[in-house]
């Protein structure tokens, strides 16, 4: 199970990288995809266990890749003239060296893997979402390069990137061992790498450099934190991360190295102000994108934070981490407000979520867990289906801008359909978001100055979701519509993450009971659990008068089972019920003639054409306006966080 | 089944009182302006009458949304009456406003799409306040749900009083009244012609009157929820509010949108932080 889950992706990947033929790579693409979700829902069934692979000296493997992996960093930065790559990997592979070799260092632990719920929850939304964009990358690849019309095809490469991908976060969220984990990570850098510079242009290519450098950054943290635990904490036993949050180390005295992985999470979740190197990676091919945004890079860096939760329980670095997420999930929110480009709001939206997820890690309570959990997962599927939509809104009209999606309604209806489905989970009920985004505003009181950034994220995330959505679905009267039709390739995976959101956003409380409760349970010890039946409840604090504690708040299912059935018949009950008439829109008598409402007659009785747009606030929200602002105030709050651990280190 | 007749009569009676009050709005706003004004049921005729005109619109698209926005209206006013989760409904109420928002985008005209986009204003101009109103409550009850509030025995309006005035504030951005009406406006006399509802006539305007109305119940019944013991005050209390929003409307000329959402934001924010960040200190954070 292990071995497919981690090797079998490298070894389609290679064996993809070989066969150059559209058909059979594809072939390979599917069953990959098909064994690594089944392999997942095997690993659901059987539940928690470790394991250590032997019969082979892995341990040496590792080693020997990792530093191959760094001396390509050295060979990119020396080869490109970055030297912001060069530094970063040389603060990476020096103190690496210095530890092995000059300290003799030798880390061998055991168990090397171990399989929790929380792993297990990784794994599912790892193995689901990031097989079926695979599967949607195989034609979108092939309809990708027709367009660029290039001579030398570079699907493969691109397919073997994607695929060993999914094995690499497997391993990672896998690992007990630090730095079996470090390494699984490095190998996430580098793909993304790869996959950012895929096409090769300037653009791409210092856009790949940027992630690269910023990602080694946390990488150098990683180092930074590993050999301080190794040093300070008697060596390899420290590396094992179950020693880290299961009290192995006392929590003052691991405060450091956590604090440092944590920042190492943060560069990988692309929160403020490392959020530019997400933006920068939608130059690459949309698959990418979505890959990256829902099942796998930045999962990484929440995953991290949260993973080691209980480091920080009850300390000012969970209030720290609380407030840099919360912060990230404003700043992010309010940017997207001025984007123009349909992928630009979908990265920014990832950022600000992913912002919450760590505060709700940094908030720390059982509620807040289970909130980060769901929305990982939530985010996951609702994330995937709409890059995927944005991939394909870009190969049917050929532009990514959100004014050009005018009225896609029409010319596209299925794609605009799936679209709208995805962007409406996004915020609205029945879906799943929603409920996530409630508990984590239930949670946040405990850290009223997150409370209050989380209220006003929340408002300006109606603002650029409302404005997109209006854009698609404004519908020009009396066209004709017919239903284009997708690809195979393109159709099964968006229709089955379209199927995905409904079945786990009704379905939220058992599947929170009979699943997800587990994975908080890795993480804090939740006595209680929240969902009865097919509600959620929260329970009310009442530690003072020990009395049967009224419900702090609930989430009953069964309003959104009715606002959903009446919104799901109205549309129906409305084809049946049609207007008598559809009438041309009011202009106040300054249209051409009588009907035609496009054209309309501006000063001196010239004919224009209607154009309208929605408000972007550019001069107020733009990222120029912005992002000075909100870049200082995240690196304040870095280094407050710093100050505050090294605070309690130094005493 | 309790609670389901209680839902059942929340939904029959709220139209019933909010065309009542919109009745009482324009005999008021008639007397302020020296006229004798239309009966009070007067609503009710005109209601009536716009369910019975052929039905004529430019989209499909916008009709489906304006059924979400009833349902959504609908929805926040059983979770009132049923006082559950206050924060799920402040949410809820939210997604009302975006079924009403896309409804205005759904169309290609220049006067619903400007009154659609500063609706989308006025929502990140109170949506932020309301939420806070819910984590006051918390802050104080130690509970979302509304059902706690009724076993208090003292008024929320004791501890509560600077979140109220923010959301005296807000009421008038909700009900769309003067200074606020950038994204409608019931006074003739302006360049937006009716802006976001432009485009709706007959029965689907109709729709739209009726939701306005189950809006009115449920944010006088917020209001009242600030004086719930015994909870004829707080209906008292919503009343006068009511008829002060009034007032204001017909005393206040319209601002621009960018001033709603300063002003909102800076004196709504700012009384619900002082506000909550004194609950806090006082009770120590749990």
């Amino acid at each position: 199970m292990m071995a497919v889950a981690v090797l079998l992706p490298l070894i389609s990947g290679i064996l993809v990288f070989l066969i150059r033929q559209y058909q059979i790579r594809g072939l390979i693409v599917v069953l990959t995809a098909i064994a690594l979700i089944i392999n997942s829902i095997l690993f659901l069934k059987r539940g928690p266990f470790e394991y250590t692979p032997e019969g082979f000296n892995w341990g040496l493997a590792i080693t020997v890749l990792d530093y191959v992996i760094l001396l390509f960093y050295i060979y990119a930065g020396l080869s490109l003239r970055n030297w912001l790559v060069l530094i970063f990997a040389l603060t990476q592979i020096v103190p690496l060296a210095y530890w092995e070799f000059g300290m003799g260092a030798h880390v061998e632990l055991e168990p090397a893997f171990v399989v929790d719920h929380l792993a297990v929850v990784m794994t599912l939304i790892i193995s689901i979402i990031g097989s079926l964009i695979c599967v949607y990358a195989i034609r979108y690849m092939y309809d990708h390069e027709h367009h660029l019309h290039l001579e030398k095809s570079r699907q493969s490469r691109f397919l073997f990137w994607l695929v060993m991908f999914l094995g690499a976060m497997n391993g990672l969220v896998f690992a007990n061992n630090l730095y079996w984990l470090y390494f699984f990570w490095e190998v996430t850098t580098l793909c993304c790498f790869q996959l950012i510079a895929h096409d090769l242009t300037k653009e791409a290519i210092n856009n790949a450099a940027r992630a690269l450098w910023m990602n080694s950054l946390g990488g150098t943290a990683f180092v930074l934190a590993m050999i301080y635990l190794y040093v300070n904490h008697g060596g390899a036993d420290a590396l094992s991360v179950q020693n880290i949050i299961g009290g192995g180390i006392s929590q003052a005295a691991a405060l450091l190295p956590v604090a440092l992985l944590c920042f190492t999470g943060f560069t990988k979740a692309a929160q403020l102000p490392f959020q530019s190197w997400l933006l920068g990676a939608m130059v690459a091919p949309t698959p990418v994108s979505a890959l990256l945004h829902s099942s796998t890079m930045v999962k990484a860096g929440v995953y991290l934070v949260v993973r080691l939760a209980p480091a920080f329980s009850e300390t000012y670095l969970g209030i720290m981490v609380a407030l840099v997420g919360a912060f990230t999930f404003l700043g992010a929110s309010g940017l997207a407000i001025s984007q123009t480009t349909g992928k630009r709001v979908l990265a920014y939206s990832t950022i600000a979520n992913l912002g919450l997820i760590i505060a709700c890690a940094g908030i720390n309570t059982p509620l807040a867990i289970a909130a980060s959990i769901l929305l990982i997962i939530f985010h996951a599927i609702s994330k995937g289906l709409l890059f995927l939509c944005a991939g394909t809104i870009e190969h049917i009209i050929w532009s990514r801008e959100i004014e050009d999606m005018e009225a896609l309604a029409e010319k596209a209806p299925v794609t605009t359909f799936i679209t709208a489905i995805g962007i409406l989970s996004m915020f609205l009920p029945p879906f799943g978001m929603l409920l996530a985004k409630w508990m984590a505003l239930e949670a946040a009181y405990v850290i009223p100055l997150a409370a209050f950034l989380f209220i006003l994220a929340s408002a300006a995330t109606i603002v650029f979701w409302a404005k997109w959505l209006g854009r698609l679905l404004q519908v020009l009267p009396r066209l004709g519509r017919k239903l284009e039709s997708l690809s195979f390739s393109y159709s099964v995976p968006l229709w089955l993450l379209v199927i995905g959101i409904f079945v786990i956003g009704i379905g939220v409380a058992p599947v929170y009971q009979k699943f997800v409760h587990f994975a908080v349970n890795n993480v804090v010890a939740a006595e209680k659990v929240f969902a009865e039946g097919w509600n959620i409840l929260v329970p009310g604090v009442s530690a003072v008068t020990a009395a049967p504690a009224p419900a702090a708040g609930a989430y009953p299912v069964w309003p959104l089972f009715i606002v959903f059935a009446v919104a799901l018949l109205l549309p129906f009950l409305f084809l049946a019920l049609k207007p008598h008439e559809l009438r041309p829109v009011y202009m106040c008598g300054e249209q051409v003639g009588d009907t035609d409402t496009d054209e309309w007659l501006t000063a001196a009785d010239q004919k224009a054409k209607i154009q309208l747009g929605g408000y972007y606030f550019q001069n107020v929200l733009g990222e120029a306006a912005l992002n000075p602002w909100v870049n200082t105030i995240a690196i304040a709050l870095l280094l407050i966080l710093f100050g505050v651990v090294l605070g309690v280190v130094l005493k | 089944m309790n609670q389901f007749w209680i839902a059942v009569i929340a939904i029959i009676v709220a139209p019933i009182i909010g065309g009542l009050l919109a009745g009482i709005d324009r005999k008021i706003t008639a007397r302020l302006q020296g006229r004798w004004g239309p009966p009070i049921i007067q609503p009710f005729y005109d209601l009536f009458k716009l369910f019975g005109k052929s039905r004529i619109a430019t989209s499909r698209m916008q009709l489906v949304w304006i059924y979400g926005y009833l349902v959504f209206m609908i929805t926040c006013l059983v979770f009132l009456v049923l006082k559950l989760d206050i924060l799920l409904l402040v949410f809820l109420l939210g997604f009302a406003g975006v079924c009403f928002v896309l409804g205005g985008f759904s169309c290609k005209s220049p006067y619903s799409h400007f009154g659609a986009n500063r609706e989308l204003l006025q929502m990140l101009s109170y949506e932020p306040v309301l939420l806070l109103t819910a984590l006051g409550i918390y802050a104080q009850n130690g509970s979302f749900m509304i059902s706690e509030i009724f076993n208090r025995p003292e008024p929320l309006l004791a501890s509560l009083w600077p979140i109220f005035i923010a959301l005296l504030v807000i009421l008038t951005i909700k009900l769309r009244k003067s200074p606020f009406d950038i994204s409608t406006s019931h006074h003739a006399h302006q360049e937006l012609v009716k802006g976001i509802m432009t485009e709706y006539s007959g029965p689907y305007y109709a729709l739209i009157q009726l939701t306005e109305w189950y809006e009115i119940v449920l944010l006088l019944g917020i209001i009242a929820l600030f004086w719930a013991n015994p909870l004829w005050v707080g209906i008292l209390i919503a009343l006068a509010a009511f008829v002060l929003e009034l007032f204001i409307d017909n005393i206040a000329a319209r601002m621009t949108a960018g001033w709603m959402v300063r002003f909102s934001w800076a004196i709504g924010l700012v009384l619900c932080i002082l506000n909550i960040a004194y609950l806090y200190l006082m009770k120590g954070v749990s």
